[in-house]
């Protein structure tokens, strides 16, 4: 067996040193692999493929992206003026520690998982802070999730993770459309009345096989609690029909995952079907719950739709698109756009036990991630419409920024976060400047956020231009306070060192020639309003498109 | 059990060369109509803007009081039935100056939407569709804004005038066609929120500052152009647009006179904004008039009530014909629910939703037409009965759309209409 065993993979190595220049070995790590598959999946991949991202452009990429802000001027300027070759890991390594990170990336897996709905039994800060200490603690994927899908709000110290349910009323349809979308990448809503005739890998058996493990369950408020829980009855079968069935033939499961094998259900005796049997005003505790095996079930390592989607939705949050978009929908007739890379990525965060924080490091590592989002000048100009597709990732694709990183970033960019910073004083931890800014939040998920239950989509409309062009939020944070950005720019004096300071600020980067020139001529013009002139410039550059995206 | 119809198999009278012309589309944005309605309806705008008004009489207003009087029965209350414009359609003594627009108008006195509760049946009211758990449908003004806004147009595509409440966008309305085409409500038909230039910022300053930024944009974008950062340079100059009909949302720029025609009451100023908008180039606008819940004192509310309706309507009516609007107008009077028969102990009259009435005119419409008949003391409908869903297939049409059609979400055929339902054809012209 053994030689032929290596002549095979020798064999499999000159195969790739055929595709590529970079050979990758299968023990590699993850970042250079992922590398290896982008560049293979094209043959004219080294003519497409943009340059390296700048420091400038991979220093505000990866703040936004791992602390939903942009640097201060100060960072900037030490990050762009550090010589050291290793600078990039080691900031990258910073940011994933550090307790901004756990505050952004808990607001991501809020809005992933509650979808902006309006909180009625469980208090969002109750529910960010779980969802902080959780990323903070690098509690794996598969944990959280188990632990979201196990709680029935009735024990004081999971009852947090309930929230999943009681906002969405334990609605069991609403319920199986959501867990299927969210956690299993398969929007089965469809398959609520019949397979779904366009795709067929999704069935009225897989939908129902979900629908059965929360059929029992229901939204009560429990008298002695005083709080809205979950009870769950002993009984219940489900049974459904298709629509399209002209012999109405009905059909039954038990509870078991699409593609999954069926749940065995013990058999309990008469008489001692509950725990606590259902009484009027309190929640009723089955012997047996089907509720309470549906994340153990479903959060698993073997789970292939389980470890896809979470993969693909990591994916998506860094590069800016799924490999299987939209995210929802996966199945085999929306192939993703490079197969063998989901499923590298699928074992790979199955295998490193659903740690997000080192999958994300290996995305964030890759060259892939670490391209610029400038378009290759050989596709500029007249060869406008010749440039690869968003699919090829041979172009580091513009994010728009979510309603939070749009908050926070003005907020830093503006300089109210230095202010306050500074106004705390010794006192500014990460959670004092958070408690005290984060209110400024609200109006910008307002405006610029995707209604409650339904996922995130880049929307640009008149009234979110005219909030931040003539709205008190954006206006009062350029107005001078001490250590603000206004109140920075207004004290120097250097014409030149204002228009740098100001585009670190803001943009993360250093003026252009031209830039320096524009700014100082526009200052020049207004010699008379200094003040306002120095607001009516930051604010372009606050409006402009290349701070609207993460780039 | 509930099923959303929206899979789109032939079973769902889809047809399969709708699929594969969509499917080749479908690279083009999550959402778009039917490729194959979409050039049809393109064409229509062309030749003639459409547009919609719909006046929301909020809490139900009394079927008994306005559109199907049944003076001399035990349920028919005080009020007498009164002649119309159109020999042999009579409505009630409420409504002189209505009634006497009534050969614009058609009658639908065959409803029954079987629901009784105020936020549902507001829901199916303006969506044509019951609530679902896992589904929610879009508003006909958002539909409307989709089907019949243009792009270019900066006035929002639903605007709501409310006599109170916050302004502001409800990106709900808009469900699944998403937050663009939600309503925007002008409380007390104050203009959108942030219209105004600070007033620190000169219009010279503002002029500026702007060109600072399409420069900055424009050195930004020569390398990393994608339709997201066009829609986003292109949303400042809609709202520049829009700064720019700022007068359009201030009646205070109409002779006094006219002021008077409509009344000097929020109905009277609201409907008059209305009209200032749809002749601006609105496309949705819905007037809500607040309160017909009478469950104390049906009878003298509805005095009160359709007294500060009545006119201002009719002379809405009035203006949008005289200035050739109303053939190009859609316009809906709308209620959650129609009020019992049953009058209560508190001379009150309760939730009824299973033989009421609603009014439509203008655009498609067959004017002094009635579909539908309830009985003799308008306890249930003898004939032509319908619901929501064929009320929303009736506008559809009367828009000029086949609303049988789907739209496409991620490649999802989803009926505009319930398939269920068909438009009432006595009621179109």
């Amino acid at each position: 067996m053994l030689p032929s065993r290596a002549f095979l993979s020798l064999r499999f190595a000159v195969t790739l040193l055929a595709v590529s220049p970079a050979v990758v070995l299968a023990d590699a790590p993850l970042h250079q692999r992922i590398d290896q598959a982008i560049a293979a999946a094209r043959p004219d991949f080294a003519h497409q493929a943009a340059a390296p991202a700048s420091d400038a452009e991979f220093l505000r990429r990866i703040y936004l992206d791992l602390t939903g802000t942009i640097p201060t001027a100060a960072e900037t300027r030490a990050f762009l003026k550090d010589p050291s070759p290793g600078k990039r890991q080691a900031l990258l390594d910073r940011l994933l520690t550090s307790p901004e990170h756990a505050r952004y990336f808990a607001m991501v897996l809020d809005v992933l998982l509650m979808e902006r709905r309006r909180d009625k039994y469980v208090p969002h800060e109750q529910w960010l802070e779980y969802l902080r200490s959780s990323v903070a603690a690098n509690k794996p994927w598969d944990q959280l999730v188990r632990e979201i899908l196990s709680s029935d709000g009735a024990d004081p110290k999971t009852r947090v993770a309930a929230k999943f349910y009681l906002e969405r009323q334990a609605e069991p349809h609403l319920l199986t459309r959501d867990i299927s979308r969210l956690f299993l990448g398969t929007n089965l809503q469809c398959c609520q009345c019949h397979d779904h005739p366009r795709i067929d890998d999704y069935k009225q058996a897989h939908y129902y096989g979900l629908f059965a493990f929360l059929n029992r369950s229901s939204l009560v408020i429990d008298k002695k609690l005083n709080l809205a829980v979950l009870s769950e009855k002993a009984d219940g079968e489900v049974t459904f029909q298709s629509v399209f069935d002209p012999a109405k033939k009905t059909q039954s499961t038990g509870p078991r995952l699409p593609e999954g094998p069926p749940l065995k259900e013990p058999v309990i005796e008469k008489g001692k079907e509950y725990i606590v049997a259902s009484t009027a005003g309190g929640r009723a505790v089955p012997r047996f719950s089907r509720h309470a095996l549906l994340g153990p079930t479903l959060a698993r390592a073997d789970n292939e739709s389980f470890k896809r989607n979470i993969a693909n939705r990591l994916w998506a949050l860094m590069m800016g698109r799924g490999l299987v978009h939209p995210l929802d929908l996966d199945h085999s007739a929306n192939p993703p756009s490079h197969p063998e890379l989901l499923k590298l990525l699928a074992d790979d965060i199955a295998a490193r036990k659903f740690d997000m924080r080192g999958f994300l490091r290996e995305l964030a590592l890759s060259q892939t991630y670490q391209r610029s989002s400038e378009l290759p000048p050989q596709f500029r100009g007249d060869k406008e419409g010749m440039e690869p597709e968003p699919t090829s990732y041979t172009v580091a694709l513009l994010k728009p920024l979510t309603p939070e990183q749009l908050a926070w970033g003005l907020m830093q960019a503006t300089g109210l976060t230095d202010a306050e910073r500074q106004a705390l004083g010794p006192n500014a931890s990460e959670a004092a400047l958070y408690s005290r800014l984060a209110p400024n939040v609200a109006p910008f998920v307002k405006t610029f956020g995707s209604p409650p239950g339904q996922a995130p989509e880049f929307d640009a409309r008149l009234d979110q231009a005219l909030f931040l062009a003539n709205g008190p939020v954006v206006r009062g944070w350029l107005t001078p306070r001490p250590g603000n950005l206004i109140d920075r720019l207004g004290k120097l004096t250097n014409t030149d060192a204002l228009v740098e300071e100001l585009y670190l600020s803001v943009l993360t980067r250093w003026p252009s020639a031209e830039e320096r020139k524009e700014a100082a001529d526009f200052l020049a013009a207004r010699p008379k309003d200094r003040p306002t002139a120095l607001q009516d410039m930051a604010w372009a550059l606050l409006a402009s498109a290349e701070f609207r995206f993460n780039h | 059990m509930w099923c959303s119809y929206a899979c789109g198999s032939s079973e769902h009278n889809i047809s399969r060369r709708g699929f594969f012309a969509t499917a080749l589309g479908g690279t083009l944005g999550a959402l778009a109509l039917d490729p194959l309605t979409r050039p049809a309806f393109t064409h229509e705008l062309n030749k003639q803007q459409k547009r919609v008004l719909m006046i929301w009489l909020h809490g139900g207003v009394s079927q008994l009081e306005t559109w199907d009087p049944k003076p001399g029965t035990k349920t028919g209350g005080p009020f007498q039935a009164i002649p119309t414009s159109v020999p042999g359609i009579h409505v009630c003594e409420l409504l002189p100056y209505t009634a006497q627009r009534m050969h614009h108008l058609a009658l639908v006195r065959g409803l029954n939407t079987a629901e009784d509760d105020h936020g549902k049946g507001y829901y199916l009211m303006h969506t044509g569709r019951r609530q679902e758990p896992a589904m929610k449908w879009p508003h006909l003004g958002s539909v409307c804004a989709k089907l019949l806004g243009s792009s270019d147009n900066p006035l929002p595509g639903y605007i709501l005038i409310t006599p109170r409440g916050n302004g502001g966008v409800n990106s709900e309305d808009a469900a699944f066609l998403g937050p663009r085409y939600a309503s925007v409500a002008l409380s007390d038909g104050h203009a959108p929120a942030n219209l105004d230039r600070p007033a620190a910022l000169t219009e010279a300053a503002d002029q500026q500052r702007h060109e600072f930024r399409i420069h900055a944009n424009q050195r930004f974008l020569r390398s990393r152009r994608t339709a997201q950062t066009e829609a986003y340079t292109h949303s400042y100059d809609q709202a520049a647009q829009l700064m720019r009909k700022r007068d359009l949302f201030d009646i205070s720029k109409e002779p006094p006179t006219v002021i008077d025609r409509y009344g000097r009451h929020d109905f009277g100023r609201h409907c008059l904004m209305a009209r200032r908008l749809l002749e601006g180039g609105a496309t949705f606008v819905k007037v809500m008039h607040t309160n017909y819940d009478t469950h104390h004192e049906n009878f003298d509310f509805h005095i009160e009530q359709l007294g500060e309706f009545d006119r201002p309507f009719a002379t809405l009516l009035d203006d949008l014909h005289d200035r050739g609007l109303l053939a190009s107008t859609l316009v809906l009077v709308l209620s959650e629910f129609g009020r019992t028969p049953n009058i209560n102990r508190n001379y009150g009259r309760d939730h009824w939703s299973r033989a009421w009435s609603i009014a439509l005119a203008g655009c498609g419409i067959r004017g002094g037409s009635v579909s539908g008949k309830t009985n003799a003391d308008g306890t249930a409908v003898t004939e032509g009965q319908v619901n929501g869903g064929h009320l929303f297939h009736t506008y559809l049409s009367a828009l000029g759309f086949n609303s049988k059609k789907n739209f496409y979400i991620e490649q999802r055929p989803i009926p505009i209409a319930d398939p269920k339902a068909a438009p009432i054809k006595e009621v179109l012209a």
